[in-house]
């Protein structure tokens, strides 16, 4: 089955839109402007304070959202975005939360004001709910983002809006995550922009008409809840703001905020080399069943102060449901633009976004048409779309002698997802996304190793839930949760370890536990080096069904490794759902970052410094960084010498390795 | 005559307070000694003794007890200093405290430093790889062994922990907090092979659920403990051998002290020894005010200190992060930023106008110090608007260029952006009182309160410039500056009026409403604990205190909220009244209808306080009664609001004045410590006790506050 157009889903399809045009669009609405001059008008003093209040407002929000969440993907991971936009929706700022999320807040805010001004109309006190990835605001449909138009003196001013990662909305397998699924149909219905605050007021039917689709539907109230105080404290904040400087002023300092980012970014851009630069990223299995490769097919041109991101060539979208739409697209480039080329700008997506060119073809597996299936969209097109923007914005900055100390190579080359389900020891019903492998290694770095354990591009605060939590909170129990070694690309600096989680249900009164597992990268490597420097690890998952694991218990022992647990061993491919039985081991290993610079060009010292600690197996060392040691572990010089002009010639193409 | 001390070890100075049973207070400071900071606290102690004008046995041999805020343990973390610790934890664990829940690559970074994600590190490892050991034993969430502790394990682990050369040992297992059984063992069979090793358990140091952040707790406690020890017990000895007989106090971050001989045994407690005098000073001086919640700020000269009184107490937080690492200690929650009057003003590239985080500190100091400094600061501002006096800084001790200052501004900021000099110097203090009130309102919103129900008091050297300002901006009731004779050492007189705090804590999560006997045997097991190590401090108190209160949270959420327990015996309806007062608490924080009863509420971690009140507690004198009524010594143009940019402002010595004296703004007063800027509408007053207070004069509608801003 080919996946059938439908007629009537192209007014969901992301349109370029000026702010001139969305004007037009709602012409019905009263809407705060300002002139060009207002804008150059704002002293330096008024707009370090101003900003300097937006920037705490925006913290506030983050604070507001972490603390009144109830899922641990929110609380304990940062998995979500707030942010605030100008009038038409131009990003003034957003959190240093998820950036994948917050780079497509405008295309829902925008889409909106050209959908949604008539009828319902946009008023104050409202507020819109969307989980369609077509429309913006999210990357799949668990990215649910609320947002409020802010109206002072009867005209619309700016928005606010929040946006997290929600457990589950319904679809085929439990977390929403469909990996059988062949198209949109199979997963959780998209929301386009609904009213479901209004004048204020919470609307229960629509509440409900969201909420019925979940496994899950009082955490998901819960944390809708969350996002409505998110945008509360904001609009309260803004409102304070604008009524002690003027709406005006306000208005000017976050246009200018914009400006400036841009002015920025292009001053930062004219001082790189003009070139381009290409990369292409891999994903191995589109869903359960499928052994297809992937490609997403980049070229980067950099030219005066702006950069154009060439997508052509990339594959068509797929029946599966690792396709993403424009959103994804977006949120696969603005996490490196943000972390790697603003690392020094303020993030300001509204300007940012003014110096970058996308040209994509529309049906492929990074701008996908509905109804392709995007169930996994963010951490599958999305992600494969971040490491080739990665690899080509790293290779531009490595050209510079200052800015290229904001250059990583790729970070944990994909997602490695783990949803459990069943029923907690309490007896209730549960889901839930184990975020233990954003414990990513990060890339190298220039000058530096990358950072073990460090997360992942595209939440610079991702952090992962102590296990003591996740075993109060799910049915399971940890034997181990390590660093794993040779995890990091190797290279003259090294890329960041990534880690394991292995363990067992535990207590559940059902018994078994509902285990969905998805990430490619088992193929082939994803996280990819720079400057010569090796890819990571790949990504490596196992069931070991009808173990020993209890009897170990009982004779005081716990297992220290796979080779130690005896049962029936299966590989799991890109792709599976299946049961946990009570006596079944499950081994998740996610991976690292990739190393930077030729490893044969390593600090020996620092290859033997490593195999103390365990970062470096001394295999490892003795074939990749021909590193040799003595008996007792100290170097050997003089062989280490030898073997590396041995490795040498073997690259040569003079002799064979051993 | 009997006394009681304050010793407050600074980074710069070393303050000492005195009190006598008559309520005669005297002061005395000295230079802080770095590389042995017991010199410095005995040198203070001299010059008390001088100041009183008897000799030091005479004065240690009448003195009752010392309080003492310490640099010692937080300056070994700071400088790695420490002992060489050995860890043993769970079976497949060890790196636990290198995977730092990810978190530990940017705990305690400001934003921007964060979206510099590529110059984001870990810290160093608490514990090298070839110290740490896995011990094969398990305990599951219900406190259940699922594996027994392999005891031959421990032993061969310990033995070869000791032969690598540890000086100390700290364990830490999965769950101990629920059942530290496994850990207890660990201890005696460490304790039947090296008898003198010092061992920590993570279930004593910290009994709470999370295992990151309690083995990294109980690792740094074992790391300063050695440190403490070495320091306190030859300092202890040092005053005994000059004649003291009485107690050596040493202050916790919690805000209240514990004995010296007892200290290392939580070392980790003393680690906001030193942030914590200031705000227990400004607790008691807002009890003889009458004043429940008090905005504490220190401007220093490189750091704006906030804290917060609530109802007259510190308000505390359960977790501070120091070197990238969370540590779960109960402490007085003292919020900073780089923002001191040696705080660097400079342009970003963007050609914005920034006021810190680089401080020029002590040395160079300001460009206006001429030793050096040649880039703008807070105090080059400061001086260029009139506020300070270039003859009259720090009582006229160190003289101070303009000409260095305005040329240092020009040059950095005024030339570049094309504004004057003045404005250039406008636009640094208003930037800087900016941020001090996003600070000082992010600290207040975020704990659930309302500015405008709050006096702020502000000392330090920079505080009374600028506290006018950021306070007009919050909407404060009143800004106080304390001026009497504790100004120059307020810290060290908080020490010296502390009480005896001791706190003991436990998890067990259960859900809400538990089983009323069941809470109150966790409760009575606590205070038991507590009782006897009260006992061990071998002090007599007038009054001891018991406070109880559990983290509640809505289930599936983890963000917990510290809520009170009633006292006495708990029966249904008081246990229900917690669950009330979590809600309310909770309502209060994060808005009306933000919690979702739905969800039902759970109890995490209990947690009991017992306060012992000392005998001596040093009251404030009445200021003396000047003859006159305020005159101003001269006047001088002076910028302090820049709607209304320079005007001719009197200049008043503090030295001048008498209770009951009021000033009209603008006015700048000099004290020989600091000096205050009293901006346009707002009167300041003199009051019985010597301090000054500011009040906005027009505060009906908020309109003439705005203009202070």
């Amino acid at each position: 089955m080919t996946i059938t157009h439908v007629s009537g889903s192209e007014r969901f399809n992301f349109v370029q839109r000026s702010p001139a045009e969305l004007l037009a669009a709602a012409s019905n609405l009263a809407i705060h402007t300002i002139d060009e001059r207002a804008i150059e008008a704002v002293d330096p003093l008024t707009f370090e304070v101003i900003r300097h209040r937006l920037a705490a407002i925006t913290e506030d929000m983050g604070d507001a959202l972490k603390r009144m969440s109830g899922s641990v993907v929110v609380t304990d991971c940062n998995d979500f975005s707030a942010a605030i936009a100008d009038e038409t929706g131009d990003l003034v700022l957003v959190g240093v939360y998820n950036t994948q999320l917050a780079a497509s807040l405008d295309m829902a805010i925008k889409w909106t004001l050209e959908h949604r001004c008539e009828r319902p109309g946009i008023k104050p006190g409202d507020m819109f709910l969307c989980n369609d990835p077509w429309v913006g605001g999210g990357l799949h449909q668990n990215d649910v983002s609320l947002f409020a138009p802010l109206f002072h003196d009867g005209k619309l001013f700016a928005w606010t809006g929040a946006v997290c990662h929600q457990v589950d909305l319904g679809g085929v397998s439990p977390g929403s995550w469909s990996v059988s699924g062949r198209d949109v149909f199979w997963e959780s219905t998209p929301v386009p922009p609904v009213k479901i605050i209004e004048g204020g007021e919470l609307r229960p039917d629509i509440e409900d008409m969201y909420l019925r689709r979940s496994r899950v539907p009082k955490l998901i109230a819960l944390d809708l809840r969350a996002k409505l105080g998110a945008n509360n404290v904001a609009q309260e904040r803004l409102d304070q703001l604008i009524g002690k400087y003027g709406p005006d002023t306000v208005k000017a300092v976050m246009k200018r905020m914009m400006a400036d980012a841009e002015k920025r970014l292009r001053a930062k851009l004219s001082s790189l080399p003009n070139g381009t630069w290409g990369a292409v990223a891999h994903q191995d299995g589109a869903r359960a069943g499928d052994d297809g490769i992937y490609k997403i097919v980049l070229q980067m041109s950099k030219q005066g102060d702006s950069l154009t991101f060439d997508f052509t060539g990339t594959d068509k979208q797929v029946e599966g449901f690792i396709n993403c739409t424009f959103a994804g697209l977006r949120g696969g480039i603005m996490p490196i633009v943000l972390t790697m080329l603003c690392n020094d700008i303020p993030w300001v997506p509204g300007g940012i976004y003014r110096c970058l060119n996308i040209i994509s073809e529309q049906g492929t597996i990074n701008n996908c048409t509905f109804p392709a299936g995007v169930g996994k969209a963010s951490v599958a097109s999305a992600w494969a779309t971040q490491n080739a923007v990665s690899e080509t914005i790293a290779s531009m900055l490595v050209t510079h002698p200052q800015h290229c100390r904001g250059a990583m190579s790729v970070c944990e080359g994909t997602w490695d997802l783990t949803v459990l389900a069943g029923v907690d020891q309490r007896g209730g019903p549960f889901v839930t996304m184990l975020c233990d492998s954003m414990s990513g290694g990060l890339g190298a770095r220039t000058d530096r190793d990358g950072v073990d354990t460090g997360g992942q591009s595209c939440i610079p605060m991702g952090r992962i839930a102590d296990v003591e939590i996740n075993e109060f909170s799910f049915p399971m129990l940890y034997l181990w949760r390590r660093e794993e070694v040779d995890s990091g690309g190797p290279g003259r600096f090294r890329g960041g370890l990534g880690a394991s989680s292995c363990f067992i249900p535990h207590d559940s009164p059902a018994g078994r536990v509902h285990l969905v597992v998805s990430s490619p990268g088992k193929a082939l490597p994803l996280a990819h080096g720079l400057c010569g420097g090796y890819p990571a690890n790949n990504s490596y998952d196992v069931l070991v069904r009808a173990t020993d694991v209890h009897q170990q218990f009982a004779a005081g022992r716990i297992p220290r490794n796979l080779q130690d647990i005896v049962g029936q061993h299966d590989e799991l491919p890109s792709h599976a759902e299946t049961d946990l039985d009570p006596g079944d081991v499950y081994y998740t290993h996610w991976q690292g970052g990739g190393g930077y610079g030729d490893p044969l060009l390593r600090d020996p010292h620092e290859v033997v410094h490593d195999i103390h600690r365990q970062r470096v197996s001394a295999h490892a060392a003795d074939m990749i960084y021909g590193v040799v040691c003595d008996a007792d572990g100290t170097l050997d010089d003089a062989a280490t010498q030898t073997r590396r002009n041995q490795l040498r010639e073997v690259r040569a193409g003079d002799r064979k390795a051993g | 005559m009997a006394y009681v001390m304050g010793i407050d070890t600074g980074g710069t100075f070393t303050d000492g307070f005195l009190a006598d049973e008559a309520g005669i207070l005297f002061a005395a400071k000295s230079p802080s000694t770095p590389h042995d900071f017991s010199l410095g606290f005995l040198n203070v102690v001299d010059e008390l003794a001088a100041v009183v004008g008897i000799s030091t046995p005479e004065l240690l041999g009448n003195t009752d007890y010392i309080v003492h805020g310490t640099t010692s343990t937080l300056n070994a973390l700071v400088t790695g200093n420490v002992s060489k610790v050995g860890f043993m934890t769970t079976q497949g664990h060890a790196d636990s405290i290198s995977i730092m829940n990810v978190e530990g690559r940017y705990a305690g970074l400001d934003a921007e430093e964060i979206q510099n994600m590529a110059n984001t590190s870990k810290p160093p490892a608490l514990v090298p790889r070839q110290l740490i050991e896995e011990i094969n034993e398990r305990i599951d969430y219900k406190g259940a062994e699922i594996v027994c502790l392999d005891e031959g394990g421990v032993r061969q682990a310990t033995r070869r922990l000791i032969d690598k050369g540890v000086e100390a040992l700290a364990v830490s297992f999965l769950w101990s907090f629920s059942n530290p059984a496994h850990e207890h063992r660990v201890r005696d069979i460490i304790g039947e092979i090296a008898p003198d090793l010092y061992v920590a358990l993570s279930s004593d140091v910290s009994p709470r659920i999370r295992e990151f952040p309690r083995s990294a707790t109980t690792i740094v406690n074992t790391q300063v403990a050695p440190i403490l020890r070495g320091y306190l017990y030859p300092l202890e000895d040092e005053l005994r051998g000059r004649g003291f007989d009485g107690s050596l106090l040493v202050m916790q971050g919690s805000g209240g002290c514990v004995r010296a001989r007892e200290a290392p045994r939580h070392a980790v407690t003393t680690l906001g020894s030193v942030l914590t005098g200031g705000l227990v000073g400004c607790a008691n001086l807002g009890r003889i005010l009458n004043h429940d919640n008090v905005i504490s700020t220190d401007i220093g000269g490189t750091t704006f200190l906030v804290g917060l009184l609530v109802d007259g107490k510190p308000v505390s937080t359960n977790t501070v992060v120091i070197n990238q690492y969370l540590i779960s200690s109960s402490m007085v929650d003292v919020h900073t930023i780089g923002a001191g009057g040696g705080a660097i003003a400079w342009l970003d590239q963007g050609g914005n106008l920034r006021v810190g985080p680089d401080s020029a500190g002590a040395h160079p100091g300001p460009a206006c110090y001429d030793e050096g400094g040649e880039r703008p600061t807070l105090t080059d501002a400061d001086l260029v608007l009139g506020i300070i006096n270039p003859d009259y800084f720090l009582g006229g001790k160190k003289p101070l260029s303009v000409a260095s200052a305005k040329a240092s501004i020009k040059k950095h900021i005024a030339d570049p952006l094309g504004m004057s000099v003045s404005d250039a110097a406008a636009a640094i203090y208003a930037i800087q009182n900016a941020q001090a009130a996003d600070l000082v309102r992010k600290v207040v919103v975020n704990s659930g309160r309302d500015p405008r129900d709050f006096v702020l008091y502000a000392f330090g050297g920079a505080g009374p410039m600028h506290c006018a300002s950021y306070a007009a901006d919050l909407g404060v009731i009143e800004v106080l500056v304390p001026l009497g004779s504790t100004a120059a050492v307020f810290s060290a007189y908080g020490l010296a009026s502390s009480d005896i705090v001791l706190t003991r804590e436990r998890s067990q999560p259960e859900n809400f409403p538990p089983d009323p006997q069941q809470l109150q045997d966790i409760f009575s097991d606590l205070e038991r604990e507590l009782s006897a190590y009260l006992d061990e401090q071998g002090l007599s108190f007038t009054d001891v205190t018991y406070e109880r209160e559990v983290d509640v949270r809505y289930t599936m959420q983890l963000a917990e909220v510290t809520t009170p327990v009633p006292a006495g015996e708990l029966d249904a309806e008081k246990v229900d009244s917690i669950g009330q007062s979590f809600e309310a608490l909770y309502a209060e924080l994060y808005g009306k209808d933000a919690g979702y009863r739905d969800a039902g509420m759970q109890l995490i971690t209990y947690r009991m306080r017992v306060r012992g009140r000392l005998p001596i507690r040093p009251e404030l004198p009445h200021a003396e009664r000047k003859p006159a009524s305020a005159q101003a010594r001269g006047s001088r143009d002076v910028f302090l609001d820049i709607r209304r940019g320079f005007e001719r402002t009197a200049i008043y010595d503090y030295l001048d004045l008498g209770p009951g004296d009021t000033l009209k703004g603008p006015a700048v007063v000099e004290a020989p410590t600091t000096t205050v800027a009293i901006p346009f509408g707002c009167d300041a007053r003199v009051d019985e006790l010597g301090n000054l207070r500011i009040t906005y004069v027009a505060t009906v509608n908020g309109s003439e506050k705005e203009k202070l801003a």
